[in-house]
């Protein structure tokens, strides 16, 4: 591909490699799963597998990764990346708080009940972000891009998460209380204020440890620093600023909501894969709580085709495939092995992303990010107890021989 | 180059058997599927094209704290 047409003349863009088997396999991919989706399903599930795809695509090339920038502002107290999380937590719940309550039928929001399952939920999963080594989108991006680690990580994610499921009809029952929309409180307009104060109290918070620390705020990381490669092939094969990548990242959730009716999420995904497995091997998964209530019992039933996040996750991992392809790394992370503390931190730190997400009503997508979006106050909660968690997982890191 | 088999940190029939088998698998779930029945034509059979449940307390599907006994 050249795109040398963007370019000043006589500059020389350096040669651009694609890994064209990763590329080739991962179109092939998308076209075998898009067809069969299309095929036996509705073209609306082709639309959020589209959605899906773009979305992994973006977090690969933004390397948009919720623990890494949590871990950035407590290690090297620099914010880009919290920051960046800031502006697209602002951006999409301008976007979908009014779409919400536009009266449109059929658009649910991303709230959940606000009590100790949610606040122990999302403790734990910070600290498993930081020993796991991702969160629910990063898990699946980094596995997409061909990190061993990751997907020793996954594995696990997926047994905590079915673990959590067992137990979170008992967690239910412990202190709590219902959702609360904040609009219903504020109205649209006052619930987005609201939390837009919230997020640049959180944003003046991040500036000052930078400022502190090194005297200065760095901004380079929001603008584009690939002039020297031209527009097409930064947004082939990356790196994007994160601008790029909040844009496209707020763009797939509202779209996600305008299409399947309820804000992205992840982590449900790996709870039906994972009960699906164990009613292979002869588990009878109707025998416990959750796996009867409507939502679960439904697409334990159907086909993972027919279930939203699971589509959308193919998507992504296929998604975040092609664009490792694209930049020529793909499995570049995964020279070295995980071995020992390493391979142990990938399955402590899996369990606890898992059981912690259903617990926590879902991960930094689920419950952080579209929870925002959606003005719920348990999106709020999640967020001060999962960096809570994620501290303490920060601390943890040395002992796994994971670096800092 | 990472093109070189020498270079290349990953081993492509790996890749391939490994997203086979996960094709495999989602195939082999949706064939046993009730929307798979309903596409070949088996009536009585109750699918689940839009899984939403919108009187449920979480994205899960949780019940709220209050109707809980």
């Amino acid at each position: 591909m050249d795109d040398s047409a963007v370019l000043p003349s006589g500059i020389q863009q350096p040669q651009w490699q694609v890994d064209r088997f990763i590329v080739s396999t991962a179109l092939v991919g998308l076209a075998l799963l898009g067809g069969l989706i299309w095929l036996e399903t509705a073209p609306f599930m082709v639309a959020l597998f589209a959605v899906g795809t773009v979305l992994g695509m973006a977090l690969y090339h933004g390397a948009f990764g919720f623990t890494a920038g949590w871990r950035n502002l407590v290690v090297k107290k620099r914010g880009a990346g919290m920051r960046a999380q800031l502006l697209l937590f602002g951006l999409t719940s301008l976007i979908m708080v009014p779409m919400l309550h536009s009266g449109q039928e059929g658009l649910v929001g991303a709230v959940a009940p606000v009590g100790l399952s949610l606040v122990l939920g999302s403790f734990l999963f910070g600290i498993g972000m930081q020993l796991g080594g991702g969160c629910g989108s990063g898990t699946l991006f980094t596995v997409g891009a061909g990190n061993i680690r990751m997907v020793v990580t996954l594995v696990f994610f997926i047994a905590g998460a079915v673990l959590g499921s067992l137990h979170l009809p008992w967690w239910l029952d412990q202190p709590g209380f219902d959702p609360v929309p904040l609009v219903n409180t504020f109205g649209i307009s006052g619930a987005i204020l609201v939390q837009f104060v919230g997020l640049g109290l959180i944003a003046w918070w991040v500036n000052r440890i930078e400022r502190k620390a090194h005297g200065n705020v760095e901004r380079g990381e929001l603008l584009w620093k690939g002039q020297s490669h031209g527009v097409l092939r930064t947004l082939l094969s990356g790196r994007w600023p994160f601008t790029w990548a909040i844009l496209i990242l707020a763009a797939g959730n509202a779209l996600t909501l305008g299409i399947g009716g309820a804000p992205w999420s992840i982590t449900f995904a790996f709870n039906v894969w994972g009960a699906k497995a164990l009613e292979v091997v002869g588990v009878n998964m109707s025998q416990f709580e959750f796996w009867t209530w409507d939502y679960p019992a439904m697409a334990l039933k159907d086909s993972v085709l027919t279930n939203i996040p699971s589509v959308m996750n193919f998507g992504l991992l296929l998604g975040a495939m092609l664009a490792a392809g694209l930049a020529n790394r793909f499995n570049e992370a995964s020279r070295n092995r995980p071995e020992g503390r390493q391979f142990m931190a990938a399955v402590v730190g899996g369990l606890m992303l898992g059981y912690g997400a259903r617990l926590g009503f879902g991960c930094n997508i689920g419950a952080l990010f579209s929870g925002i979006a959606s003005a719920s106050l348990h999106a709020w909660v999640w967020f001060a107890s999962a960096f809570v968690g994620s501290l303490i997982g920060i601390r943890l890191r040395p002992w796994f021989r994971l670096p800092n | 180059m990472r093109g070189n088999t020498m270079d290349r940190p990953y081993s492509r029939a790996r890749i391939l058997v490994l997203l086979a088998i996960i094709l495999v698998l989602i195939v082999a779930d949706h064939l046993r599927s009730p929307t798979f029945a309903f596409n070949s034509g088996q009536g009585n059979v109750e699918t689940a094209l839009t899984q939403k449940d919108e009187t449920a307390c979480a994205p899960c599907g949780a019940p709220c704290p209050s109707t809980r006994d």
